[in-house]
This record gives structure tokens, sequence and C-alpha cells, in this order.
């Protein structure tokens, strides 16, 4: 069945202050993978728009009238410390959950088996009420929702194995058992929140990971936490939040994760997903900042996703 | 963040400026950008408050050490 890759014009022109590690040049990087010719066979598409109503599922009213009414005519607005929107932004926001949203409805609908949102900003740590940590729209709650609202899905597993902690999914579906949230993150840093004893309804499962630890805890974790839940969740779909700065070489976080755990940690969400939910994955692109990094990272991601369409 | 240098400070001033980082770090007030950059002043704090109590450890063992005669040995001196 077909691998599709779901990428937006309007993820070069969201532009960030200069020296912002989340930059346009993240998504050139992403690009080039894309362009490589061993992944000629994906299908590629164009993300559509969401729809305010698709977005209100995952966040409040007067935050989608918030960011609306803030983006500015030229130059930047901060919604955050960490958040900046020009004329762009927005309409890049609305287009990653858009890629979420079409990705999910292609992949349940029959027309791919694996999709890829290859799209910034990225959504992880935006809550239902506010942006945070470069994030404006919580893309993949956004898409695991059109799922289950429009599409009929009884429950989704989301698997966030960024170096930060996905402290927006885990607000948004906190009393939601219908989706499974599991993450791995380092403890500490950025957001701050991620515990073990963070667990919502029981559909929460966070596992911290240490400072300067690298592929065998991100196996043990898997092992011993992540795939279990995932698996007891019995989900009609699984939905990943990629991000790719768990890498020993990004700026940003101090994980040793190399290309190759990436490629493992990809590898056993799609056995997974092969065995508890006729192999739907969705996978969307969240952080990673070192650019070498990220393109080796993202590399090994889609091949394995690839090959488990194939 | 305080520009203070990590080898000056006194073990209670290094306790107190590692306390704050963690403080910072788990209230999640601290920006993405920021965040590991103040992760990594408390490695370093960390680090120096435990190079801190081996020195203090140390003398300790030097006076026990030196049973009869602590009389002769240097006062244990925190900080």
């Amino acid at each position: 069945m077909s691998f599709n890759i779901y990428t937006h014009p309007s993820s070069h022109l969201h532009v960030t202050p200069p020296g912002h590690p989340e930059r346009v040049a993240r998504i050139e990087a992403v690009d080039k993978v894309l362009a490589d010719p061993k992944f000629a066979g994906a299908v590629r598409l164009e993300a559509p728009d969401v729809t305010n109503a698709q977005i209100l599922r995952a966040h409040d009213e007067a935050y989608l009238e918030l960011i609306t009414s803030n983006v500015p005519e030229e130059g930047w607005v901060s919604i955050d410390p960490d958040t900046h929107m020009v004329a762009e932004s927005l309409t890049a926001a609305r287009r990653a959950a858009g890629a979420n949203v079409a990705a999910v409805t292609d992949v349940v609908e029959g027309r791919a088996q694996a999709a890829f949102c290859g799209v910034r900003p990225p959504g992880h740590h935006a809550e239902r009420d506010r942006a945070m940590g470069f994030c404006l729209l919580s893309s993949i709650c956004i898409g695991a929702l059109h799922g289950i609202e429009d599409l009929g899905l009884g429950r989704v597993a989301i698997m966030d194995f960024d170096v930060h902690h996905g402290n927006g999914t885990q607000d948004i579906f906190w009393e939601d058992p219908r989706v499974l949230f599991a993450s791995t993150h380092q403890m500490p840093l950025f957001p701050g929140t991620g515990a073990k004893g963070e667990t919502g309804e029981g559909n929460i499962v966070n596992t911290p990971l240490d400072p300067h630890t690298g592929g065998k805890e991100l196996r043990m974790a898997f092992e011993q936490r992540v795939l279990p839940a995932l698996a007891a969740h019995e989900p009609d779909l699984i939905m990943i939040s990629a991000g790719f700065d768990a890498h020993a070489s990004d700026p940003l976080a101090n994980l040793n994760w190399t290309t190759d755990d990436f490629r493992w940690a990809t590898e056993r969400l799609c056995e997974l997903a092969a065995d508890k939910c006729d192999g739907r994955v969705v996978s969307t692109l969240e952080g990673g900042y070192d650019l070498d990094g990220l393109a080796e990272s993202v590399t090994a991601h889609l091949e394995v996703l690839q090959a488990h369409a194939a | 963040m305080t520009d203070e240098k990590i080898e000056d400070m006194s073990f209670e001033q290094a306790l107190a400026a590692l306390e704050d980082v963690v403080r910072n770090l788990e209230g999640g007030q601290v920006p993405l950008e920021k965040s590991i950059d103040l992760y990594e002043r408390g490695e370093a704090l960390r680090r120096h408050c435990e190079d801190r109590l081996k020195a203090a450890e140390m003398r300790v063992e030097k006076i026990v050490g030196s049973g009869d005669q602590a009389k002769g040995t240097e006062p244990f001196e925190a900080g």
C-alpha cells in the first residue's frame, strides 16, 4: 500500500527571529531528505487547511481567536517567550494540522498504510489554551480527534519520542481515555512536566530519561513501559510525535540517541501497528535542531515507514 | 540565571543556586531555548557541590586517621 508524505510551502514562510533554533533551515533539511530518490515511490500530497471546527476539538475558542487576531502584517509578534508569529505563521500551523487530518483520513480509509507529515511549526507543546515551546496548534491532537470524531475510530495511541515532554498532548488528552499518550523525554528539561506520576485517567504513560543516557535506556523504556502500554490500549491507529532532538548532536538537549536508535524505535512502533491496527501509522515532525542529526534521523525514520508500507 | 562564577561559590551558595535551578526547571517557566543552558548550569553546580563535599570528607578522614594527634590537624572549614 502507499506511503504518503504531506508538506506545504507555508512551512518555509514561518520565519522565526534570527538565531531561533526552530528555523526555516530545518524544513529545508527535511525537504532535502524527501527529495532523495530512495523516497521517489512515496505519494506526495499538499497539506490542506484545517477547519476551525477541527481545531476547536483540541483548543479553546478564545485561544484560537487570540492567535488569529494577533497575526501581524509585518515583523514578529511573540505569543510566548519561545513562540513567535509572522504573517504566514498561522497559515503554516493550520497546514501542519491539516497535514495530520489528511494523513489520518488517508490511512484510516485505506488509501495509505503509513504517512509522514513533513511540516512545521511543531505542535506537541501547544496546550488547549496556550502556545508554548515553538508550537501554536496541536497538530497531532487535531489529527487524532479527527480520526475519533469524524472517522469513527474507537482508540488512538500516540507515541512522542521528542526529547521534550509533549505537555500539550498530555494536557489535551488528560481526561480522554480514548487516547493513550506515551512519551519518552529528557528530565529535567523544558517544559518541566512528564513525571511518571502524571497519569491522567490512566491513559498517560510518561517515561522520563536521565540526561546523558542513550540507546540502552531508550530500549529499556520502550520494552518495559511504552510498548506494553501501547499494546494494552488496543489502538485503531498509532500516531508518532516524531521529534529528533534526542539525537546526540542536538544543541537543545543532552540525550545520546543515534540515528539507529530512531530507526529501532520506528521499527518497534511499526511492528506494533502491524500487530494491533492493520499497520496504520501516522507520523508528524516535531523537534530536532541539529540539521545533520535531523536529516539523518528523518531518513532512517522514513526508510522504516516506507518499508512498513510496502 | 546569575553570572556569579561557580568556582568562587561556597558549598551553601552553590547548593542554594542549584535548588533555584531545579525549582525553575520543574516550574516550567523557563523558555525551551534557555532550558538547556539552565540545566547545564545545574550540572556544573552539582559537580561543584560534590567537589566541595569530597574535599570536606578528605579533611574529616585526615582528622579521624590521625587519632591522638588530632590536635595537630587543621580544623574543618565549611565553605
